[in-house]
C-alpha cells in the first residue's frame, strides 16, 4: 500500500476560511469515486441531521404536506421558515419581551415590603444574609443599613395587587398581570445575568430565546424577520451597561434565527435601501447572481449555512418592501397617540418601540425584544428610578392595553423584567431622601401578561427583606421552560445537537414549567 | 397410553404452569410497576441501544447483574442499592440520575422502587404482595379531535398553498388539532375567490388568520362553511354586518376578532348570543362601546 507521503499534497493555497477554495474529498487522489459520493451523501446527511429533531420532524411533515422537504438539500432557493409544528397546541403565537436592563429594584416596583418601614437604617440581620458573598461594590461596607422603599404602594384592581406609585399606568393592568416575585438567577453581575436571561447560559455563544422560538416554530410572516430587537433611548444615563448582539444571536443555530435589530431613525435597518442609481431590478439581478454562486457552493459542500446565507439575502430583499410599511406610523389613528403618549412619535424612545412592537405583533412577528437600559441604581435610586418609570410606565401600559383591545393579548406573551434583583440594604449612605441598592441574584420580580398566563395573580414569595425566597422559587430556566411551553414547545424536546450534546435553552439542569401560573 | 386420571393431572399441571407463567409475565410487581418506571426514566441510556456505564435496566437479569461500578440493586438493602442512591441525590449532584437534565423521577416512582427493593427486589413477587404502593399515574386521556386528520389530504393542502399564496399550517404535531389558515406573509393575495377554493379542506380549518386581507362579505360564506372553525380574525377587512350575520352558522366558534371593521352593534349582539363564543373584539368599529 502506498504511503500517504508518496503523493505530494495539492500545492494550491489552503485557505480554510474561504469555503470552496480548499481541497475537498473530491480533490483527493486514489479515492474511488463511489466512496467520494458516499462521503458527500453522508456529509450532507450529517448537516441535515444536525438540524436536530425538529428539522427532522419538519422534514417528515413537509414530505407529507408535499412541500419539497429536501429543500435544505435541493438546488433551489430555500423558502424561509417552513411551517414547523409545535409539540402541542400553543397558547401564545408571539412574545414581546420588555427587558429592563440594569435591573429595576423589586422594592420600589413589585415586591411590597411594608414591614421594612419600621426598620429604616437598622442593620440587616446576619442570619438573613447567611454569609452570602457580596459584590465588590458593597462587600467592604461597614454596615448594611436597611432601606425601605421611599415610594408608596396601593392596592389596585379586583386582584388587590400592591403596586408602586411609580407605575400609575401599569397599576391599571393589575388584573391582567401575573406578577412573579420569586425569580432567582446564578449571576450577580450584569453581563452573565443578562446572558442567562436572554440565552439560558452565562457564557456567550448560545442562541437567545427568540432564536429558539424561531428555530422551533418558523415564520408566520415570511416578509419580516421572526425575531426583532430594539434598544431604547434612555431618559437618563447612569451605570449604563453595553448591550451586544450576543444577547440576540442565534448561537449555534442557523444565522437566520438571529434577531434583526431595528434602529431609531429614518433607516430602521441599515443598508437596506438601494444606493442611489441602483434600481430594484438591478438589485434583484445581483442577488440572483450571488445566490447562484452560493448554490453552486452548496452543491459541492452541502453546508446548510450556505442556504442560511441565501435566505438572508432574500429576507433583506423582502424587507426592502416590508420594513418601510412597518415603520410608517402615518396610518395610526389618534387613539394610538393618546394611548402611547406623544413620545411615541420620536423614533427610538421606549414609547415608539412599544408601538412598533404592537405593529410587529399584528404582522405576525414571532418574538420582539425591547431593551431599556439604565435601571442600575447603585446610588441615587429614588431619583433615577422615577425617571425610568416615568419614561416607561405609560408605554408599557399602552402596549398591553392596545394588544388587549385589538384581540392580540390572548396569544401574545408579554414579559417585563430585568436580569436580577437588588439589595434591601443601602449601597453607600442611607438618608431619608436617598439611597442606593446593589445587585441581588437571590430574588427578583418580573411580570407576564397574555399568552395563556393566568391574569391577576402573584406567584412566589420572599422573606420580609426580599432577600431570600420562602415560597415557589422560579429559576431562569423554569421561566424559559414556561415560555416555551406557552408556544407549544416542550423544553426537553426543543434541542439542537452541538458539541456532542442535545443543547437546549434550559440547559442540562432539570427545569420545570410553572403550571400554577398557566390559565 | 396414559390413563384418564393421568391425563387429567397432566392437563391440570399444564394449566397451572400456564397460570404461573402468565402471572410471571403479567401480574408481577416488577412487570407492572418497576419495568414501566425504568422504561420511562432509565432505559434510553441503560437499555438495548445504549448501555452507559455498561448497565442495562430493560431486563431483570441485567438489572440484578449491575454495571461497571458493580451491583446497583441489593435485594432488601435500600442503602446498599446504588440505583436508589443515585435517583434520590439532590438534583444538582453530579451523580444524580437521570443525568443530563432529564426530568427526575416522580415521588411516586421513587416510592415504588423503594418498596420493591425493600421487599426483596424479586422478579416473581406478585403485584398484590406490596400493599400500599402508589398507583401508577393514569395516562392523560387524548385530547378530543378538533378536526379530521389532515394528513391524508396533505397533497391537496400543498397544492392549495402554492396556488393561493396562503398557508395551511398544522396547529400542532397532533394531526387532529386542525390547521391554521395563515395569510400574514401576503394578506393582499387572500381574497374572496381564494377562500372559495378552500371548500375541500374547510373541515380542517380550526383557526383563520385573515387580518388585513381583501376578503369581503362574499368571502364570509366560505368561512361559515368551515364546521370546525374556532378562531377567526377579520381585523381591518371590508366585511360588514350583512356578511357577518352568516357567521352565526359557525357552531364551534370561540373567538372572533372584528377590530377595525364596519361591524354594527345589532349584529354584534346577534354574534354574542352564539353559545360557544367566548371572546369577541370590536375595537375601532361602529359597534365599539364609547370610551
Amino acid at each position: 500500500m502506498a504511503s500517504p507521503h508518496s503523493h505530494p499534497p495539492d500545492d494550491r493555497h489552503l485557505c480554510s476560511d474561504h469555503g470552496g477554495e480548499y481541497p475537498t474529498v473530491w480533490d483527493l487522489p486514489h479515492v474511488p469515486l463511489g466512496l467520494k459520493q458516499e462521503w458527500l451523501g453522508l456529509e450532507t446527511r450529517r448537516h441535515f441531521l444536525g438540524q436536530g429533531v425538529k428539522a427532522l420532524g419538519w422534514a417528515g411533515l413537509a414530505t407529507l404536506l408535499g412541500r419539497s422537504a429536501p429543500k435544505l438539500l435541493a438546488n433551489t432557493a430555500p423558502v424561509r421558515g417552513p411551517a414547523l409544528s409545535p409539540h402541542f397546541a400553543p397558547k401564545a403565537k408571539r412574545a414581546i419581551y420588555l427587558f429592563m436592563a440594569g435591573s429595576p429594584s423589586q422594592f420600589e416596583t413589585w415586591d411590597y415590603k411594608p414591614a421594612l418601614a419600621d426598620m429604616f437604617n437598622h442593620d440587616l440581620p446576619e442570619s438573613v444574609r447567611g454569609g452570602q458573598t457580596l459584590t465588590g461594590m458593597t462587600a467592604s461596607q461597614a454596615r448594611f443599613p436597611i432601606a425601605p422603599s421611599i415610594y408608596k404602594f396601593a392596592q389596585h384592581g379586583k386582584s388587590g395587587r400592591w403596586v408602586s406609585e411609580l407605575f400609575p399606568h401599569t397599576a391599571k393592568l393589575s388584573d391582567d398581570l401575573c406578577v412573579l416575585k420569586s425569580l432567582h438567577t446564578d449571576a450577580i453581575n450584569h453581563e452573565p445575568a443578562i446572558l442567562q436571561l436572554t440565552t439560558g447560559n452565562m457564557f456567550p455563544g448560545r442562541p437567545s430565546i427568540g432564536s429558539w422560538l424561531s428555530y422551533g416554530l418558523g415564520a408566520a410572516n415570511e416578509e419580516l424577520p421572526t425575531f426583532v430587537v430594539m434598544t431604547s433611548k434612555m431618559p437618563h444615563r447612569t451605570n449604563v451597561q453595553a448591550l451586544s448582539n450576543r444577547l440576540w444571536s442565534s448561537g449555534f443555530l442557523s444565522p437566520e434565527h438571529a434577531a434583526v435589530t431595528l434602529r431609531a431613525g429614518n433607516d430602521p435597518v441599515l443598508f437596506l435601501n438601494n444606493p442611489s442609481g441602483v434600481e430594484s431590478d438591478l438589485r434583484r439581478t445581483m442577488i440572483d447572481g450571488v445566490n447562484d454562486l452560493n448554490r453552486q457552493l452548496f452543491d459541492r459542500v452541502g453546508d446548510p449555512e450556505i442556504n442560511a446565507r441565501i435566505s438572508q439575502y432574500e429576507m433583506a430583499f423582502r424587507m426592502q418592501t416590508s420594513v418601510p410599511e412597518l415603520a410608517d406610523f402615518s396610518n395610526e389613528p389618534p387613539s394610538t397617540w393618546e394611548l402611547y403618549g406623544p413620545r411615541a412619535k420620536e423614533p427610538g424612545t421606549f414609547a415608539y418601540n412599544c408601538l412598533m412592537a404592537r405593529r410587529l405583533a399584528e404582522r405576525g412577528v414571532l418574538c420582539t425584544q425591547i431593551f431599556l437600559r439604565s435601571w442600575d441604581q447603585h446610588t441615587n435610586l429614588p431619583k433615577n428610578i422615577r425617571l425610568m418609570a416615568e419614561d416607561s410606565d405609560q408605554p408599557t401600559y399602552a402596549l398591553v392595553t392596545d394588544l388587549k383591545r385589538r384581540g392580540l393579548l390572548d396569544d401574545t406573551l408579554v414579559i417585563w423584567g430585568g436580569e436580577f434583583g437588588r439589595t434591601v440594604y443601602s449601597q453607600g449612605t442611607l438618608s431619608a431622601a436617598t439611597y442606593g441598592r446593589d445587585h441581588h441574584p437571590r430574588c427578583f420580580s418580573m411580570w407576564m401578561a397574555g399568552g395563556g398566563v393566568k391574569p391577576g395573580i402573584a406567584y412566589g414569595e420572599t422573606d420580609d427583606f426580599s432577600y431570600n425566597i420562602v415560597k415557589d422559587p422560579v429559576h431562569i430556566r423554569d421561566l424559559h421552560a414556561t415560555i416555551l411551553n406557552q408556544f407549544g414547545l416542550d423544553h426537553t424536546k426543543l434541542t439542537f445537537k452541538h458539541q456532542g450534546l442535545d443543547q437546549k435553552l434550559t440547559g442540562v439542569v432539570p427545569a420545570k414549567v410553572i403550571h400554577d401560573i398557566l390559565a | 397410553m396414559t390413563s384418564w386420571p393421568d391425563r387429567c393431572a397432566l392437563r391440570a399441571s399444564v394449566f397451572f404452569l400456564a397460570l404461573l407463567s402468565a402471572a410471571r409475565a403479567e401480574d408481577t410487581f416488577f412487570a407492572k410497576r418497576i419495568a414501566p418506571v425504568l422504561e420511562q426514566n432509565c432505559t434510553a441510556c441503560h437499555g438495548d441501544k445504549k448501555q452507559k456505564g455498561k448497565l442495562r435496566l430493560d431486563r431483570f437479569a441485567d438489572l440484578i447483574r449491575g454495571g461497571e461500578s458493580g451491583v446497583v440493586v441489593k435485594p432488601g438493602d435500600l442503602k446498599g442499592s446504588e440505583l436508589f442512591r443515585r435517583i434520590t441525590l439532590p438534583h444538582d449532584d453530579d451523580e444524580f440520575m437521570p443525568s443530563e437534565g432529564k426530568p427526575p423521577l416522580q415521588p411516586d416512582e421513587v416510592k415504588v422502587l423503594e418498596l420493591w427493593i425493600a421487599a426483596g427486589a424479586s422478579e416473581e413477587l406478585p403485584l398484590s404482595a406490596i400493599a400500599g404502593a402508589p398507583a401508577p399515574a393514569r395516562p392523560k386521556p387524548p385530547a378530543p379531535p378538533l378536526a379530521p386528520d389532515w394528513r391524508p389530504r396533505a397533497a391537496q393542502i400543498a397544492q392549495l398553498e402554492t396556488a393561493l399564496g396562503l398557508r395551511l399550517v398544522p396547529r400542532s404535531a397532533i394531526s387532529t388539532d386542525g390547521l391554521i389558515l395563515r395569510t400574514a406573509s401576503a394578506p393582499l393575495r387572500c381574497d374572496d375567490a381564494a377562500l372559495a377554493r378552500l371548500a375541500s379542506v374547510a373541515d380542517l380549518i380550526v383557526e383563520a388568520e385573515l387580518a388585513r386581507t381583501k376578503i369581503t362579505d362574499a368571502g364570509l360564506a366560505a368561512l361559515a362553511a368551515c364546521p370546525n372553525l374556532r378562531a377567526l380574525d377579520l381585523t381591518r377587512t371590508a366585511v360588514t354586518s350583512a356578511g357577518l350575520a352568516t357567521l352565526t352558522r359557525l357552531k364551534k366558534i370561540e373567538s372572533l376578532n372584528l377590530t377595525s371593521t364596519n361591524v354594527e352593534a345589532a349584529v354584534v349582539t346577534q354574534l354574542r348570543a352564539l353559545p360557544t363564543l367566548k371572546r369577541l373584539w370590536t375595537f375601532d368599529t361602529p359597534a365599539a362601546p364609547p370610551n
